[in-house]
């Protein structure tokens, strides 16, 4: 009987208590918040190696000032049995083995100094991951945020680490696929074929080049079949060949008589 | 015979005014001519890389069919007010060559506009932008000419890319050889310059955030001026000769009624 209910009264805030000291004795509160890409008007919001979250502003709320909030980038494969105990910048967490040898990675971290919460109105609050070239072979920076390897997919998460303890994460976003790039030879270039108004064009202008041709073949064989007599009615004002002035005085005297 | 006297006097002066008409217009189709072929926008360098310039070769025929058409237009008045069968015959057969010729021009120039589609200057940008490697002189001159064209045109015309930035990151290119993807996720020429000729805000810029970037594409700016070039050739040139078709047709008729 002496164990089954506590009766002192002490004892009934007690509990609650022990229960906190639990959880904080296991050092991590799984927060639901999940990370999520910045908003979508960003147009390097994923690239080909790079992609943008937005930062977790007013997520670990409650937590002292100094707690690191690092960021934790890995394969599906390696997140059900996720060790959060493995610290930032040993091997098994180490970017330049990503994804090879260390199926996750750590970085981008900083104090909650860095996320001030609530965030100012107007203000562009984001993380682009993998924006650090310098560094990606370099193995004595294994917390570098270099640009992925792959298009993924990557489900990435926040985890927040007292004295190198963790003591608070956010769940796993949903799994994110970076861009790939086409190969340039791929884009076609052979035409649509021909426009309605370059057709038009080209059939007008050769049925009229046609109708001149043929007016000409005309005009020079009139002027084959025609070489001797002349039914022009256009006189020149010149004097010409004495035949045809002997048939003009043969008109004029008809005309003078009519 | 004083009536047709009189149809082939307002016939007579009829040709000399379409002749004066025809003159004019050689003298504007040799200057809008002239005008293409100096290039004003700096589109040169990318015709002459797809190898297929001849939209200017249409320019270029179209001054001197424009210096034939005066020359031409001259000799036929003269023609027909001295009702001179010869010169006459021999403006004809002018006239019909350089008909010949003007309607290759305008028939090559509607061709090629055809040709220069978006997908076409996409892939030569992709393939000679910022090219590291060329495989000749030849190709040396080209890429060189491409890279300072799209420069030019993306600093000037505030856009990126043929459609967008998107576009490199849609494609592989030879600018991405030499240019890794997190630090230039397109050429630096898309961001927004301040006076001095460097980013407003370089982080900005690689984000993407409106405003600090160029979202739009070039295709635009640069078909612009090709269509004005390609249909001012093409149907000024094509108005010209429905024009000459009736001086033609009309000097062919006074022909056969001049007195030889």
């Amino acid at each position: 009987h002496p164990h089954s209910r506590p009766r002192h009264p002490r004892a009934r805030t007690m509990v609650p208590l022990l229960l906190l000291l639990l959880a904080t004795a296991h050092g991590l509160v799984q927060l639901s918040d999940k990370p999520k890409l910045a908003g979508s008007n960003l147009g390097g919001l994923k690239t080909t190696s790079t992609f943008v979250l937005e930062q977790p502003r007013c997520v670990f709320k409650d937590y002292p000032i100094t707690t690191e909030i690092w960021l934790v980038v890995a394969i599906p494969e390696a997140v059900p049995d996720f060790n959060n105990s493995v610290e930032p910048g040993t091997p098994e967490r180490a970017f330049q083995e990503f994804p090879t040898r260390a199926h996750a990675y750590m970085t981008l971290n900083t104090t909650l100094l860095n996320y001030p919460c609530p965030k100012s109105p107007g203000e562009i609050t984001v993380l682009r991951v993998g924006s650090e070239t310098n560094c990606t072979k370099d193995m004595s920076r294994p917390t570098c945020n270099g640009p992925l390897p792959g298009p993924g997919p990557y489900q990435v998460k926040f985890l927040a680490l007292n004295d190198s303890e963790p003591v608070a994460e956010t769940s796993w976003s949903d799994p994110i696929t970076l861009r790939t790039a086409q190969q340039y030879s791929s884009i076609p270039t052979t035409g649509n074929g021909h426009s309605a108004s370059m057709i038009a064009l080209t059939s007008i202008l050769s049925i009229l080049f046609a109708i001149l041709l043929a007016g000409l073949v005309a005009m020079l064989v009139f002027w084959g079949s025609d070489a001797c007599g002349s039914s022009g009615t256009f006189t020149k004002t010149e004097a010409v060949s004495v035949r045809r002035y002997n048939t003009h005085h043969v008109y004029e005297q008809t005309a003078a008589r009519l | 015979m004083a009536k047709s006297d009189d149809g082939l006097r307002i016939l007579q002066g009829l040709l000399v005014f379409g002749n004066v008409v025809i003159g004019m217009c050689g003298i504007a189709l040799t200057a809008e001519c002239i005008f293409f072929v100096s290039d004003p926008h700096g589109f040169y360098p990318l015709l002459e890389a797809t190898e297929n310039d001849d939209i200017y070769a249409a320019a270029w025929i179209g001054i001197f069919v424009g210096f034939a058409l005066l020359a031409l237009s001259i000799l036929g008045i003269v023609g027909v007010i001295k009702s001179n069968r010869t010169l006459l015959l021999v403006y004809i057969i002018l006239m019909l060559i350089t008909y010949a010729f003007e309607m290759a021009s305008c028939i090559t120039a509607a061709a090629q506009r055809d040709f220069l589609t978006p997908n076409l200057f996409l892939k030569q940008m992709l393939e000679m932008y910022e090219k590291s490697d060329p495989d000749n002189s030849n190709d040396k001159g080209m890429t060189e000419g491409v890279t300072k064209t799209w420069n030019k045109l993306m600093l000037q015309n505030h856009c990126c890319g043929v459609e967008g930035p998107s576009d490199w990151q849609k494609y592989t290119s030879a600018f991405r050889i030499t240019h890794s993807d997190a630090d230039f996720p397109w050429p630096c020429n898309c961001c927004v310059m301040d006076a001095q000729g460097s980013p407003v805000n370089l982080d900005g810029c690689k984000l993407g955030v409106p405003g600090y970037y160029n979202s739009n594409g070039c295709y635009d700016a640069i078909s612009g001026p090709m269509n004005t070039h390609a249909w001012g050739v093409a149907w000024f040139g094509f108005a010209i000769l429905c024009w000459t078709f009736c001086v033609l047709l009309g000097t062919m008729f006074y022909w056969t009624r001049v007195e030889y």
